[in-house]
């Protein structure tokens, strides 16, 4: 398929993606019965485990929710993310990168709005007797969890103290317990954009509506989980990115949504309540603990017809969780640390969410990485995030972990580190001190240069560059064409 | 309500939130106690709904849930 391009940049929704999926071999529809628990559980670790491969999956028979669709590792491989940018199955992940950078801030977003009769999300409407059961083929992700988890969704909202704002407007990732038919918990912390909101809200005593879209155009799913600044639009980032028009339309309670999402519940938040939410298994792959959170009471659902429930397993990894931001976290690192520091040649901060970071880098002078080491940890996500920085050359590919142990075998002394203690942390970091709070690790594997006595050692040179990864994937291709 | 114990805070009184059916047939009851608000199927494997079967790390107190922290406090 030569129109890879021009067929990423036309999908407006999940249902163009899954057929776009389907039609190179990476979506597969699962029709054998299967129960909620464990089954659909199950299948989804069992495809994650190819996190280059794997397809998405498409279940239309879990039992006890017939005519029911569910979609899992929509996002769950390398694979999969090509195709979303335009590029072929077996594109590599460094190729990935430098194709999500390279979009960087380059394209303008594409806006259309389509009047609420027309959008396919509000196709079927129900405002009252609101069960989300009904709605939604829900199962238990992790066998422990506190309850049924919605871990996709994308929530959009205004900022309660300027409604009118289109670009306060946060569209975010969150989890969300369902806690009876018509409610449900959200979690989320003070320095994320709805954590701000809901404290905005309650000490103002004003109300806070959102919208819960579900199964969405691709794209959105991918940049709502990216870390960019409080006042950027992410329905803009995202349109910009993929350089595509994205359609929004109003939901019922007046903000900004997809138009072509397969499911949205609109909901209010509850002032003050809190309700207890949890455990759930985490990104770390250790489950959170039990809080209690605010609760958001459902006003009405949209869907469009026979709609596809989109869900995401996520645990301890590899999981689609690890492939669906893990692009999309490095790249505004990258970004950011290159306003400062033009030497900065790559990012990997796919490691769970970026707990572990490799940042690769031109050394000006001894000690340079350290520097912009320390820069890296002032950027939006690299504050509450990176935890571990590994600092590595130029001539080290951050995304080949062979080459960077490689540099750490023959590049770090064991003096040559940064602990810098009682910082901020995640606070689902199991390692934490207390939750929140926690140290930082900076090892700097670069090579020794001036004013440090020890010179670089002499370097052997294997060939390198395109005409080596063309005859890698030759080899690769002859490797599989064996096997046919 | 019902007199079902939660597997998680073993308080009795959970409510049915759905039934899901297959041809007519109920195959499964979801239930959620109001207590802890632990949310489980009866379909699903012991270990994860039956108290005497489950692992006593993912237990809830229900005499001192004063201990679960209140997130985004002002």
């Amino acid at each position: 398929m030569n129109d890879l391009p021009n067929r990423a940049r036309s999908i407006s929704s999940l249902r163009d993606f899954l057929e776009l999926l389907e039609d190179s071999g990476q979506a597969i529809t699962w029709s054998d019965p299967v129960m909620p628990e464990p089954g659909v559980r199950n299948i989804a670790v069992a495809a994650s485990r190819d996190a280059n491969g794997a397809p998405a999956i498409v279940f239309d028979n879990i039992t006890g929710y017939p005519g029911k669709r569910l979609a899992v590792g929509v996002h769950g491989s390398w694979d999969n993310i090509a195709l979303l940018l335009g590029r072929p199955k077996g594109t590599t992940i460094r190729e990935l990168f430098f194709e999500i950078a390279g979009r960087w801030g380059d394209q303008e977003a594409q806006i259309s709005f389509v009047p609420e009769a027309q959008a396919p999300v509000h196709e079927c409407r129900l405002e009252q007797d609101i069960n989300l059961y009904d709605v939604l083929p829900v199962y238990r992700i992790n066998e422990y969890d506190g309850g049924f988890y919605i871990g996709k969704a994308s929530v959009a909202s205004r900022d309660p103290l300027d409604p009118d704002n289109f670009g306060k407007q946060n569209v975010g990732i969150y989890r969300l317990q369902i806690q009876g038919p018509d409610s449900f918990t959200l979690m989320t912390i003070p320095s994320h954009d709805m954590g701000r909101q809901i404290m905005a809200a309650e000490r103002e005593g004003v109300p806070l509506k959102i919208a819960v879209m579900l199964g969405n155009h691709p794209g959105l799913a991918v940049f709502a989980a990216t870390p960019i600044g409080y006042e950027e639009s992410e329905y803009s980032y995202a349109s910009a990115m993929m350089g595509a028009p994205i359609r929004l339309t109003k939901s019922g309670n007046g903000i900004d949504i997809l138009a072509d999402s397969e499911i949205v519940i609109e909901a209010e938040l509850q002032l003050g309540e809190r309700e207890l939410e949890g455990p759930f298994g985490e990104f770390p792959g250790s489950y959170s603990g039990v809080r209690k959170a605010p609760i958001f009471k459902v006003t009405a659902v949209s869907h469009r017809r026979d709609p596809i429930f989109e869900n995401i397993y996520i645990g301890r990894g590899w999981t689609e969780h690890d492939t669906l931001i893990g692009l999309h976290t490095s790249a505004p690192i990258y970004a950011q640390l290159r306003q400062s520091f033009p030497e900065v040649t790559a990012v990997n901060a796919l490691y769970q969410h970026g707990l572990t970071g490799i940042i690769s880098v031109k050394n000006r002078m001894a000690g340079f990485a350290k520097t912009v080491a320390l820069r890296a940890l002032s950027t939006p996500h690299g504050v509450m995030y990176l935890k571990n920085l590994i600092m590595v050359d130029a001539d080290v590919d951050p995304f080949d972990l062979n080459q960077v142990m490689w540099a750490l075998s023959t590049r770090t002394r064991a003096d040559d580190i940064i602990v810098l203690p009682n910082m901020p942390a995640v606070p689902i970091d199991p390692s934490a001190v207390i939750p929140g709070k926690g140290h930082r690790l900076i090892i700097d594997a670069t090579s020794y240069l001036p004013p440090d006595p020890v010179g670089e050692a002499h370097l052997v040179t294997p060939p390198t560059g395109d005409e080596i990864d063309a005859l890698s994937k030759r080899i690769r291709e002859m490797q599989l064409g064996a096997l046919s | 309500m019902t007199t079902t114990v939660c597997g998680r805070c073993k308080s009795s009184g959970a409510v049915t939130d759905h039934q899901g059916r297959q041809d007519g047939a109920v195959v499964w009851t979801i239930l959620r106690c109001p207590t802890c608000n632990f949310s489980w199927r009866d379909s699903e494997p012991a270990r994860a709904i039956d108290p005497a079967a489950r692992s006593v790390d993912f237990a809830v107190d229900a005499d001192d849930l004063q201990r679960y922290p209140k997130i985004l406090q002002q």
